[in-house]
């Protein structure tokens, strides 16, 4: 299995945050920083309002925003992050129908070795764009995706797009019609994670994660459908691991359910907020870190999806 | 140590090597052979592959490492020729095998359609590997596209992968809906609706005649002409058990390999497992039977006590997103009854079947989740009776939830979504209320909740009544029937408005509490479709009424009458001759109408074939005088012979018969054409009547001479006979979009107003567009229904199913 590379890799994202409204402002529930304590420190002593900063903005919007080259911008933590090396970042806000429930923001550093990508897909006059997105050294798969649309149902964010639904894609870079493909087959991007973020209005967006197998975004990629949610319980239906291979269970085999507030998948169930964790019992396989990111349709977690560092 | 020696390294005999293996791993020397070069895989995962979904190396099943350790002598890559049941010995391609036990597992090969061209390069079945893989290079082609037929789960798994590659896809299905044979026609029209959003093209009532191209697939031609490029065409129409080898060793065969329910054939050393077998009449396709086969036949082996039995299934579509369910049976029948849950926003559609208070049926799409619980009751035969009324919405709701739907209204919070598709909360309508808005036209005219889909009507009026307390009056308005809650006004505005061409997307999308509508909504639906789509949806007879399904109204003794169209009352010697020599012919009481035809009676079913034949062949059509169309144009004799007529009023009536004839409309429609005011033809009391004057014409409608009698009102005073035809077609048309099914125009008319009538036809761009939008429906529907009918296969349909007379003479 091409993702079943297991030895310890630099990541790609280096920290992961939620923020959570409270009253009038955005504050921060939980985040992972790694080694990086001078940024968790500014961050914890941050706040924002709405339209103020990045995930201020992405509440305000409605929408994913990609921002690359904090100096100048509207990003509040300027200082810090330049200390800590960390030079873009993604918001994703998580909406339950009209209601913000958090915004995941991922951070990365700037690095010429490491390959992936996070990108936002946006429709725009029936087919989806890329809207902007983070690559780190695979320039030229960079270009090619700012020149490459996707229809209904075609490629991974055409296929989460007219299915509404996380998918996990193996081996991207083969058996594709799409010119992106070969350039991910040669950026050496394997596995790719795209999901829906549903926003009120009805603008549709995709937010994908490629990841590569030297410096992969995670090594265990989780997707739980929760729509049996009213009986309160998630069923695995897709993930593929580093240490443990595939996580799918077959046609005649017993379904892999969490209830609510049963582990950190269920805590995402339970809450429909984000959960970052690191260091705590209950991570699978032994990993350091993830992250659960709830995704709400019809004012309800409908799937989530999970990956592990 | 026996010798076990095993033929296919498929899903099903895999399970029975698992079985050997943890139970009694040094029972058997194995060899297993396999004509495909590689051990078992899952293949139910290969749709997930050929979508980039799961990669080859997830879903092997057994590896090299997996077959070592069992010791199992493998043979892959190697046919087998023949099994010698004489000297107990397999023979393969590279030598033979003694056996003491042997197994069958040789599955079952894809059905191909032996169309012309079927063998060309380019057109792959679905089946393994191979077909896989040939799929995907053929998606690495720029602009490639992909014709696949067969609706069914295998064809729209690849349907859906090839798409997710890149490929233009168009699925050919030659039945009415998709995966007919797991789903009823509402899931088949949502799965249908899912999947052209993902971009794929889905052709239903298809039937493919070529399969065309120089050296490979170039294109597929249709049977209606259509031809769609191609360069890859994947059949996947159903498999077939693959039991040559079987039955060249002399096994007793049917459809496939017989097994007895131990899982042994007609030889005692000899056991079959798997697609190739059949078991009490039955043969198989899915994996969860396959794996009960494998378990019995391993402990048959080795001698224990075991039984192989039926148990009902369940079926998934492997199409990430596409989520349905279906399992035991859920054909309409007596004494069975229906629960329907719709939900239109969701695009969700579930439905069960009951009989004797036992769940026989499930079909679900959108909402899955509790299809295992469903698919358990109907295993175990649960009695549901007690649980009848919350059944629908799952377990979650066993033990009693508030049934009182003002409670769950009032227990909304603000911000609750109301509307889905205009994005208003209860909290926006709350408001709207306390600034004024006191009925549904007020919310609807300040907020737009319930203005578009209209589903949410019921729960905006909740609102409305929660909020207002006693001053809120419930409307009465009439729902079509109790099928639904939605009038006859709102369905035909919804219809024209989210563009419901079929009768599946109108109960769907409308939320339809039944499956498929009743006695009473779908004559009318399929009213309106037809007439809002004459070029999209296709008339459905079964939702006719009797006479307009015969084609001839039944009379009280159970014969029929038949009356050809007489433009304008017109007739002829030759005409009556024929009429006089059917009436001879098929011993019928003739009559004249009061709409100046001639009627003959007492028609037996099985003679109207012929007396249409017979009629048609004297050069006359069906007068339609069963129909809710047009019947009649009444006429006097006009200027041509009468010293008052002022114009050609016979002229003019045979002008508008020709032109209207054929056309459905909501109720009957007559008309009358009067070449003075002295009314000979009884134009006045016509739905519309046309009283020709020195200058001109004056055109009235909205008469009648029924159970109501009414005077028309004048439409529009018209100065030559074209205007005067334009008007009158354009009325029709109107009345044909808007009237409510089985009101006269004179009804419709009291609840538009004239005036609106009037205003609307007196624009002239808007009477051309009616014109226009008439003539395009008639090029659909004006036919003679006699002559389409009259041919010897047609007229099967009207034989009688059982000779009485000779039953009753014994």
């Amino acid at each position: 299995m091409e993702l079943a590379l297991d030895r310890p890799v630099k990541t790609f994202v280096e920290v992961t945050e939620v923020w959570v409204p409270k009253g009038d402002t955005l504050v921060l529930a939980e985040g992972y920083y790694g080694t990086l304590t001078a940024f968790e420190e500014a961050s914890r002593q941050t706040a924002f309002a709405k339209g103020e900063g990045l995930p201020g903005k992405a509440w305000a919007e409605a929408r994913p925003v990609v921002l690359k080259g904090f100096d100048g911008s509207y990003f509040k933590r300027i200082e810090a992050a330049r200390e800590a090396g960390l030079t873009s970042a993604v918001a994703i806000p998580v909406f339950a129908g009209k209601e913000l429930k958090a915004v995941l923001v991922v951070l990365c550093g700037d690095d010429e070795n490491r390959t992936g990508a996070i990108e936002v897909w946006a429709e725009k006059d029936g087919v989806l764009m890329l809207d902007d997105g983070y690559y780190g050294a695979a320039k030229h798969f960079e270009w090619v995706s700012q020149h490459t649309q996707f229809p209904r149902g075609q490629g991974l964010p055409g296929g989460v797009w007219s299915a509404e639904t996380p998918i996990l894609m193996r081996d991207l870079g083969s058996g594709y019609r799409f010119v992106r493909a070969e350039s991910a087959g040669k950026a050496g991007l394997t596995t790719g994670l795209g999901l829906p973020v549903p926003v009120p209005g009805g603008k549709s967006f995709v937010l994908t994660l490629l990841s590569a197998l030297g410096t992969p975004i995670a090594r265990r990629f989780e997707i739980w459908d929760a729509r049996r949610a009213g009986r309160g319980e998630a069923v695995l239906i897709d993930g593929i691991c580093a240490r443990e291979g595939p996580l799918w269970t077959g046609e005649a085999e017993p379904e892999r359910k969490v209830s609510a507030w049963q582990g950190l998948v269920g805590r995402a169930l339970g809450t429909g907020v984000p959960v970052v964790e690191s260091g705590v019992p209950g991570l699978s396989a032994g990993y350091d870190t993830m992250t659960a990111l709830p995704i709400h349709r019809a004012g309800e977690v409908s799937h989530i999806v999970a990956w592990y560092c | 140590m026996q010798k076990l020696v095993v033929i296919g390294a498929g899903m099903a005999s895999g399970r029975v090597l698992e079985h050997l293996r943890d139970t009694a791993p040094d029972a058997f020397e194995i060899t297993l052979f396999n004509a495909e070069p590689r051990g078992n895989y899952n293949r139910i995962m290969l749709s997930p592959v050929l979508s980039g979904e799961k990669s080859y190396e997830e879903i092997v099943t057994h590896d090299d490492g997996w077959y070592g350790a069992g010791k199992v002598n493998c043979r892959f890559g190697e046919k087998v020729i023949s099994i010698d049941r004489d000297r107990k010995v397999v023979v393969g391609e590279k030598g033979e095998v003694s056996y003491d036990k042997l197994i069958i597992g040789t599955g079952s090969s894809p059905f191909i359609i032996p169309l012309p061209g079927h063998d060309k390069p380019g057109v792959v079945a679905y089946r393994d590997l191979e077909d896989t893989n040939a799929m995907i290079e053929a998606a690495g082609k720029p602009g490639s596209r992909a014709v696949v037929i067969g609706g069914g789960l295998l064809g729209l798994e690849a349907a859906a992968g090839l798409r997710l590659r890149g490929m233009d896809v168009t699925v050919l299905h030659i039945m009415g809906h998709l995966m007919e044979r797991q789903l009823d026609e509402a899931a088949g029209y949502l799965l249908k609706k899912d999947l052209e959003k993902r971009g794929i093209d889905v052709l239903l009532r298809a039937s493919t005649k070529e399969i065309r191209g120089r050296d490979r697939v170039e294109d597929v031609l249709l049977e209606d002409g259509t031809v769609l490029p191609a360069d890859i065409v994947v059949m996947a129409v159903g498999i077939r058990p693959s039991v040559q080898l079987a039955k060249d060793a002399g096994l007793d065969c049917g459809r496939a390999i017989i097994v007895d329910a131990q899982m042994q054939t007609s030889d005692p050393a000899i056991y079959a497992v798997g697609e190739c077998v059949e078991f009490d009449g039955n043969i198989f396709g899915l994996v969860a039977p396959l794996y009960d086969q494998a378990k019995v036949l391993a402990r048959s082996l080795l001698g224990e006590v075991d039984a192989f039995a039926m148990r009902e299934l369940s079926t998934k579509l492997k199409v990430t997103g596409c989520d349905l369910f279906s399992a035991g049976d859920f054909a309409e029948g007596e004494g069975r009854e229906d629960i329907v849950f719709r939900d239109p926003a969701r695009g969700v559609y579930k439905r069960l079947v009951i009989e004797e208070d036992r769940l026989v049926g499930a079909v679900m799409y959108g909402d899955t989740g509790d299809g295992n619980w469903y698919f358990g009751l109907i295993k175990d035969g649960t009695d549901v009776s007690a649980m009848r009324e919350t059944l629908i919405f799952g377990p979650a709701y066993q033990g009693g939830a508030s049934a009182d739907p003002l409670a769950a209204v009032a227990a909304l919070p603000d911000d609750a979504e109301i509307c889905g598709c205009n994005g208003v909360c209860k909290g926006d309508i709350v408001s709207a209320i306390e600034a004024g808005a006191g009925d549904l036209g007020a919310i609807r005219a300040t907020t737009k909740a319930s203005a578009s889909c209209g589903t949410c009507t019921g729960l905006v009026e909740q609102v409305l009544a929660v909020t207002l307390g006693d001053d809120f009056q419930m409307p009465a308005a009439q729902p079509v029937c109790g099928c639904t809650d939605l009038t006859h006004e709102d369905v035909r505005r919804l219809i024209k408005a989210q563009e419901l061409k079929s009768q599946p997307a109108v109960w769907q999308e409308l939320g339809w509490k039944t499956p498929n509508g009743c006695h009473v909504c779908r004559p009318a639906v399929n009213f309106y479709l037809l007439a809002d789509w004459p070029l999209d949806y296709q008339d459905d007879p079964q939702s006719r009424f009797v006479n307009e399904r015969n084609h001839a109204n039944i009379q009280k003794d159970g014969t029929y009458s038949v009356m050809p169209r007489m433009w304008g009352g017109m007739t002829n010697a030759q005409e009556l001759r024929a009429i006089a020599d059917a009436a001879d012919k098929y011993n019928a009481v003739v009559k004249v109408t009061g709409g100046q035809r001639i009627d003959l009676l007492g028609i037996k079913k099985e003679d109207l074939p012929a007396i249409w034949s017979d009629m048609n062949d004297a050069g006359m059509v069906s007068g339609h005088a069963y129909t809710k169309g047009l019947r009649t144009v009444k006429t006097c004799v006009g200027s041509d012979w009468c010293r008052f007529g002022t114009q050609d009023s016979t002229g003019l009536g045979i002008i508008l018969e020709k032109r209207l004839w054929g056309s459905w409309t909501p109720h009957k429609v007559k008309l009358g054409v009067s070449g003075c005011p002295r009314n000979c033809a009884e134009a006045t009391c016509k739905d519309v009547g046309i009283i020709c004057v020195d200058s001109g014409y004056q055109i009235g409608v909205g008469g009648a001479a029924g159970m109501d009698v009414k005077e028309v009102e004048r439409l529009h005073d018209a100065r030559t006979e074209e205007e005067t035809i334009e008007w009158t077609v354009a009325f029709v048309q109107l009345y044909r979009e808007h009237a409510k099914y089985l009101d006269r125009a004179y009804k419709w008319i009291a609840k538009v107003g004239l005036d609106w009538v009037r205003d609307t036809l007196a624009d002239d761009a808007e009477r051309a567009a009616l014109v226009e939008r008439f003539d395009i429906s008639q090029s659909v529907y004006q036919k003679d229904p006699w002559a389409e009918r009259a041919s010897p296969e047609a007229a099967r349909h009207f034989k009688p199913l059982a000779d009485l007379t000779l039953e009753a003479a014994e």
